[in-house]
């Protein structure tokens, strides 16, 4: 029990319900009459000025009541949602941040002036129309719907659900048309049902319901008066033909002096939403789950580190031909526990990327805003999972790029509208895992990358000659150099060409790569390739010379020989050919600098990384490692081909290599042969 | 500038400053007593290709992988193989708020002691065979000169910078 | 889960109208450009729901949804078709041919997706 301070606690939960009203503030942007999202947000702000006012935050408190008795309006049907009751409630979310987060000065002005912005919403409102004063108080309804009707689409439940939502309903199902199992056709619909539904609904809005299957159903409707809700009310059983014993008193059956005034009370005509809310939509996932401070992971991490480097020292031990049997069944019962437990514990570290991409639908809604452009976010991979280091550092850079996507990519909508796209932009934010990567894509459907604006700002930076030839590529690569933007005005959002090149060193420093696609007139695609940050990795542990290194063993895919008369027969090629492809290969000797002869039984690990191959020439493959990464010191951070170091079980090293870059190495290689051949 | 410079490591309001004194080659060292977390018997080391020939080699120190240096470059003294005495100094310094330690091959090491500021001049600005920044003073004791080395100076252009200047002493290139 | 619906009709711009109400509403929308596509989109893939125009070349819209309603794969699926005011007699010919509903042209967004909503149930 870290969490002494009830305050801080507080915080963290109100920011988290803060979230969460946004998140369903958004939503109820979409869908206006979604009834679940309505009470969800007023859920949230009648919590956060409950707890508020216990913990002391009178100003949010008080601020917070307003909005909830706005929403508690809304949640009465006595005022619709409206696109401007919500734009002001999501403007009031970043006054109550402030007061959540803030010094304690009450921001009295600020929420005045939203509180004032709150009630023109309301009272502008447009009046729910009404419908002709329904006297009735109530109906009796007994509907048969034809045997087919489900297999033609027709779902009675959701009949049912849109009854309810004009009132109270009490259904009862009539089951004896049901044939026996025999004879029984599951796609047939041989319930019948009996509703007694309660409220001043016009008849025309319960045939409403039933419009598309009204010429093939038997449908009776029947009136109850008020005289028979009385009746009804007392009886303790229902007449016949309602064969349910039901409770006398329905508690939710009105009286007509507590009506509600009449105004308030009808629905407006285009405003019905079934009620049935669609599983877990909007409804926050329950489940045990516990708070842990992130630096006991990191603890636990360590400690899991160390145990995996003295366990192989020991099942070094147990191989040796001194060890006895018994030590060596034991040895691997261990490494058995050992590899599990550090499975159990890599899982802890993952996140889901949906906490990233539920930020930046409040970005994009109000760059949107800010613009005067349609943008819609879309995303997708949400589960997609990170290592937690990752995820955290990827915030700003994606910022960045949806920024730029809706800023740079995204056309107004008069020029859109004249290049004949739809009004509404697009923006989509996708994850997936890929081999040992999370590759995350920002694509947008905007006007995409000028590549003469861009050449004529990398030859006027110096970066490239007048005449030179450059691939397409290399060109679209300049746009991340520091102090470039082509944008022809710097807006507030993004331009100052402070973005691109910040993006770019952030997503090398976690040692992914950063790839820009953009076709004129349809639109960009920037995809980010993020390493799985893994602090134990299985590896596949090799001797180059008198050094041992250790390759990932997610991104090998075979390995083969390479004979003594094959390795002088390729000098000055480096290629071979597998399975009718050609892949380019390196000798890690070389490279290292060994000094040493080569082995006589050389071999090719072959690795990949997406869809490029490169073959690494070693002396000598050792075996598999449960390798714990441990960081290379900053001292070498200029080295590019490791990626990290490992202990081995002996006490040596053993440096990690660098997929990414070797498999970069071995394509200019490639490239620079090709230009030569 | 990424490295900090610490109060201790200045001379204090006496003028003394503890260091830890140690042998390249012929030549008498000393760096500041309170960078020093340990000194070791030689480990065995690793290779890393490609590195700055100022710390070709890393080691397990502890369960830690840390570079190790050989100063000897950096001042250009002639290479020699390992003796008895060869020990290896780690030193703790500050990068960009990260604590680093780095490994120093050493010939002999002598004994933590005091300087004081009175016996010490900074480098001359001519006539020294030794690149000037890498020396924060010369300070004479009865056995001699003592060379205060610049840890943070010599390893800056290692830390963060890509294609920077090179560490190493011209000559020796 | 987002709902998918698939869009038949010939026209370019009944299928941009729609596609424009329905994604605003938060729903995924493939379309098609007559019966046979539809036909063959909506058997190779599982769609929550299918809104279709009676007249189109290469198969029309009472023929696709015959022939759709052969598949058991389709069961149950919601069909939904366009209508013109005067094309009563249609009415029952498509929901004899197992349609589920129709929208009247020429219809609002709002007034589309209040539709989608009541037959899909969100």
């Amino acid at each position: 029990m870290s969490e002494t301070d009830p305050v801080a606690a507080f915080r963290v939960e109100a920011g988290e319900v803060l979230e969460q009203v946004e998140q369903g503030l958004l939503d109820l942007g979409h869908r206006l009459d979604d009834h679940d999202l309505i009470d969800a947000v007023f859920r949230g702000l009648h919590t956060l000025k409950g707890s508020g006012a216990m913990f002391g935050f009178d100003a949010l408190a008080s601020f917070t009541h307003h909005c909830e008795t706005a929403f508690d309006r809304v949640r009465k049907n006595l005022t619709p949602a409206t696109p401007q009751l919500i734009a002001v409630i999501l403007s009031a979310q970043d006054h109550m941040r402030a007061l959540i987060d803030g010094d304690g000065t009450e921001r009295k002005a600020e929420g005045d002036a939203i509180l004032a912005k709150l009630q023109a919403a309301l009272d502008g409102a447009p009046a729910p129309t009404p419908a002709p004063a329904p006297a009735e108080q109530g109906w009796r309804l007994s509907l048969r719907l034809p045997p087919e009707a489900m297999q033609n689409g027709i779902n009675p439940l959701t009949l049912l659900d849109e009854l309810r939502t004009l009132g109270d309903c009490r259904v009862v199902a009539r089951t004896e048309q049901v044939p026996l199992l025999g004879d029984l056709v599951p796609t047939h619909c041989m319930i019948g049902w009996d509703v007694e539904l309660r409220g001043a609904v016009a008849k025309a809005d319960i045939e409403d319901v039933f419009i598309f299957v009204m010429d093939d159903m038997d449908l009776q409707i029947e009136q109850i008066g008020p005289a028979l809700c009385d009746d009804a009310r007392n009886a303790a059983a229902a007449p016949a033909p309602f064969a349910s014993p039901s409770p006398s008193a329905s508690p939710s059956a009105t009286t007509p002096a507590s009506l509600p005034a009449p105004i308030d009370d009808s629905r407006p005509a285009n405003a019905q939403e079934p009620a049935a809310a669609p599983n877990g939509r909007g409804a926050p996932k329950t489940g045990e789950s516990v708070r842990v401070p992130a630096e006991r992971l990191d603890l636990l991490m360590d400690r899991v580190g160390e145990l995996v480097i003295v366990q192989s020292r020991l099942s070094q031990l147990a191989h040796s031909s001194a060890a006895d049997v018994a030590l060596h069944s034991i040895s691997e019962e261990i490494e058995r526990l050992a590899s599990e437990l550090r499975d159990t514990v890599m899982v802890l570290r993952m996140v889901p990327v949906a906490t990233l991409f539920g930020r930046f639908r409040r970005l994009v809604h109000d760059i949107a805003r800010d613009t005067g452009k349609t943008i819609e976010l879309s995303t997708d991979g949400e589960t997609t999972e990170v290592d937690k280091t990752v995820i955290e550092r990827l915030a700003d850079p994606l910022i960045h790029l949806i920024r730029n996507a809706c800023d740079h990519g995204v056309e107004h909508p008069e020029q859109r509208l004249a290049a004949g796209k739809p009004v509404a932009g697009h923006v989509r934010l996708s994850a997936r895992q890929e081999g040992g990567e999370v590759v995350i894509t920002i694509r947008d459907d905007g006007h995409g990358i000028d590549r003469d604006r861009v050449r004529a700002k990398a030859e006027s930076h110096g970066l490239i000659q007048p005449a030179q030839v450059v691939s397409d590529q290399e060109l679209l690569q300049m746009i991340f150099h520091p102090g470039f933007s082509t944008a022809p005005q710097i807006t507030s959002l993004s331009g100052r060409g402070v973005g691109m090149d910040v993006v770019k060193r952030t997503i090398e420093s976690l040692r992914g790569t950063i790839d820009v696609e953009s076709v004129l007139g349809q639109g960009s695609t920037v995809s980010l390739r993020i390493p799985l940050t893994l602090a134990i990795i299985d590896g596949l542990l090799i001797r180059v010379g008198d050094g041992r290194y250790v390759i990932p063993l997610g991104v090998v895919e075979e390995c083969i020989e390479l004979s003594l008369e094959e390795d002088l027969r390729s000098r000055g090629r480096s290629f071979i050919t597998l399975r009718d492809r050609l892949v380019p290969f390196v000798r890690l000797r070389e490279m290292f600098v060994t000094g040493t002869k080569p082995s006589v039984h050389q071999k090719i690990v072959i690795i990949a990384t997406g869809t490029e191959r490169v073959g690494l020439v070693v002396d000598q493959i050792i075996g598999s490692h449960q390798t714990v990464i441990k960081p290379m010191s900053p001292v070498h951070c200029n080295v590019p081909t490791f990626a990290g170091a490992t202990i081995l079980g002996d006490g040596g090293v053993a440096l990690i290599l660098d997929v990414v870059q070797l498999v970069a190495l071995g394509q200019h290689q490639e490239e620079r042969l090709r230009a030569v051949a | 500038m990424t490295m900090e410079e610490t109060s201790q490591t200045e001379w204090d309001e006496d003028g003394w400053l503890e260091v830890l004194t140690f042998d390249l080659q012929t030549e008498k060292f000393a760096v500041e007593a309170v960078l020093v977390r340990e000194i070791l018997d030689l480990l065995p080391e690793t290779v890393v290709p490609g590195a700055d020939r100022l710390v070709a080699s890393v080691a397990n120190f502890r369960g830690k992988i840390i570079p190790i240096a050989d100063l000897r470059l950096a001042f250009g003294l002639p290479f020699a193989d390992s003796t008895m005495d060869s020990r290896i100094v780690v030193v703790e310094l500050d990068v960009d708020g990260v604590q680093t330690q780095i490994g120093i091959r050493t010939d002999k090491v002598h004994e933590v002691t005091t300087l004081h500021r009175d016996a010490s001049e900074p480098p001359p600005t001519v006539g020294l065979r030794w690149r000037r920044d890498y020396i924060r003073e010369l300070v004479r004791t009865p056995q001699g000169v003592i060379v205060l080395a610049n840890l943070a100076r010599i390893f800056d252009p290692l830390l963060g910078g890509r294609g920077t200047t090179p560490v190493l002493a011209p000559a020796l290139l | 889960m987002t709902a998918s619906i698939l869009i038949v009709d010939d026209s370019n711009s009944v299928r941009m109208a729609i596609r424009m109400a329905l994604t605003g509403a938060g729903y995924a929308v493939t379309e098609a450009a007559d019966g046979a596509q539809g036909l063959s989109k909506a058997n190779g893939s599982r769609f929550d729901m299918i809104i279709t125009d009676l007249n189109m070349p290469n198969m029309d819209g009472l023929s696709m949804i015959r022939a759709l309603r052969k598949n058991p794969a389709q069961c149950g699926t919601p069909i939904l078709f366009l209508t013109t005011e005067s094309e009563d007699a249609m009415k029952q010919q498509a929901k004899a041919a197992g349609a589920t509903g129709w929208l009247v042209k020429p219809f609002v967004p709002e007034q589309l997706t209040k539709v989608v909503r009541k037959v899909l149930g969100r």
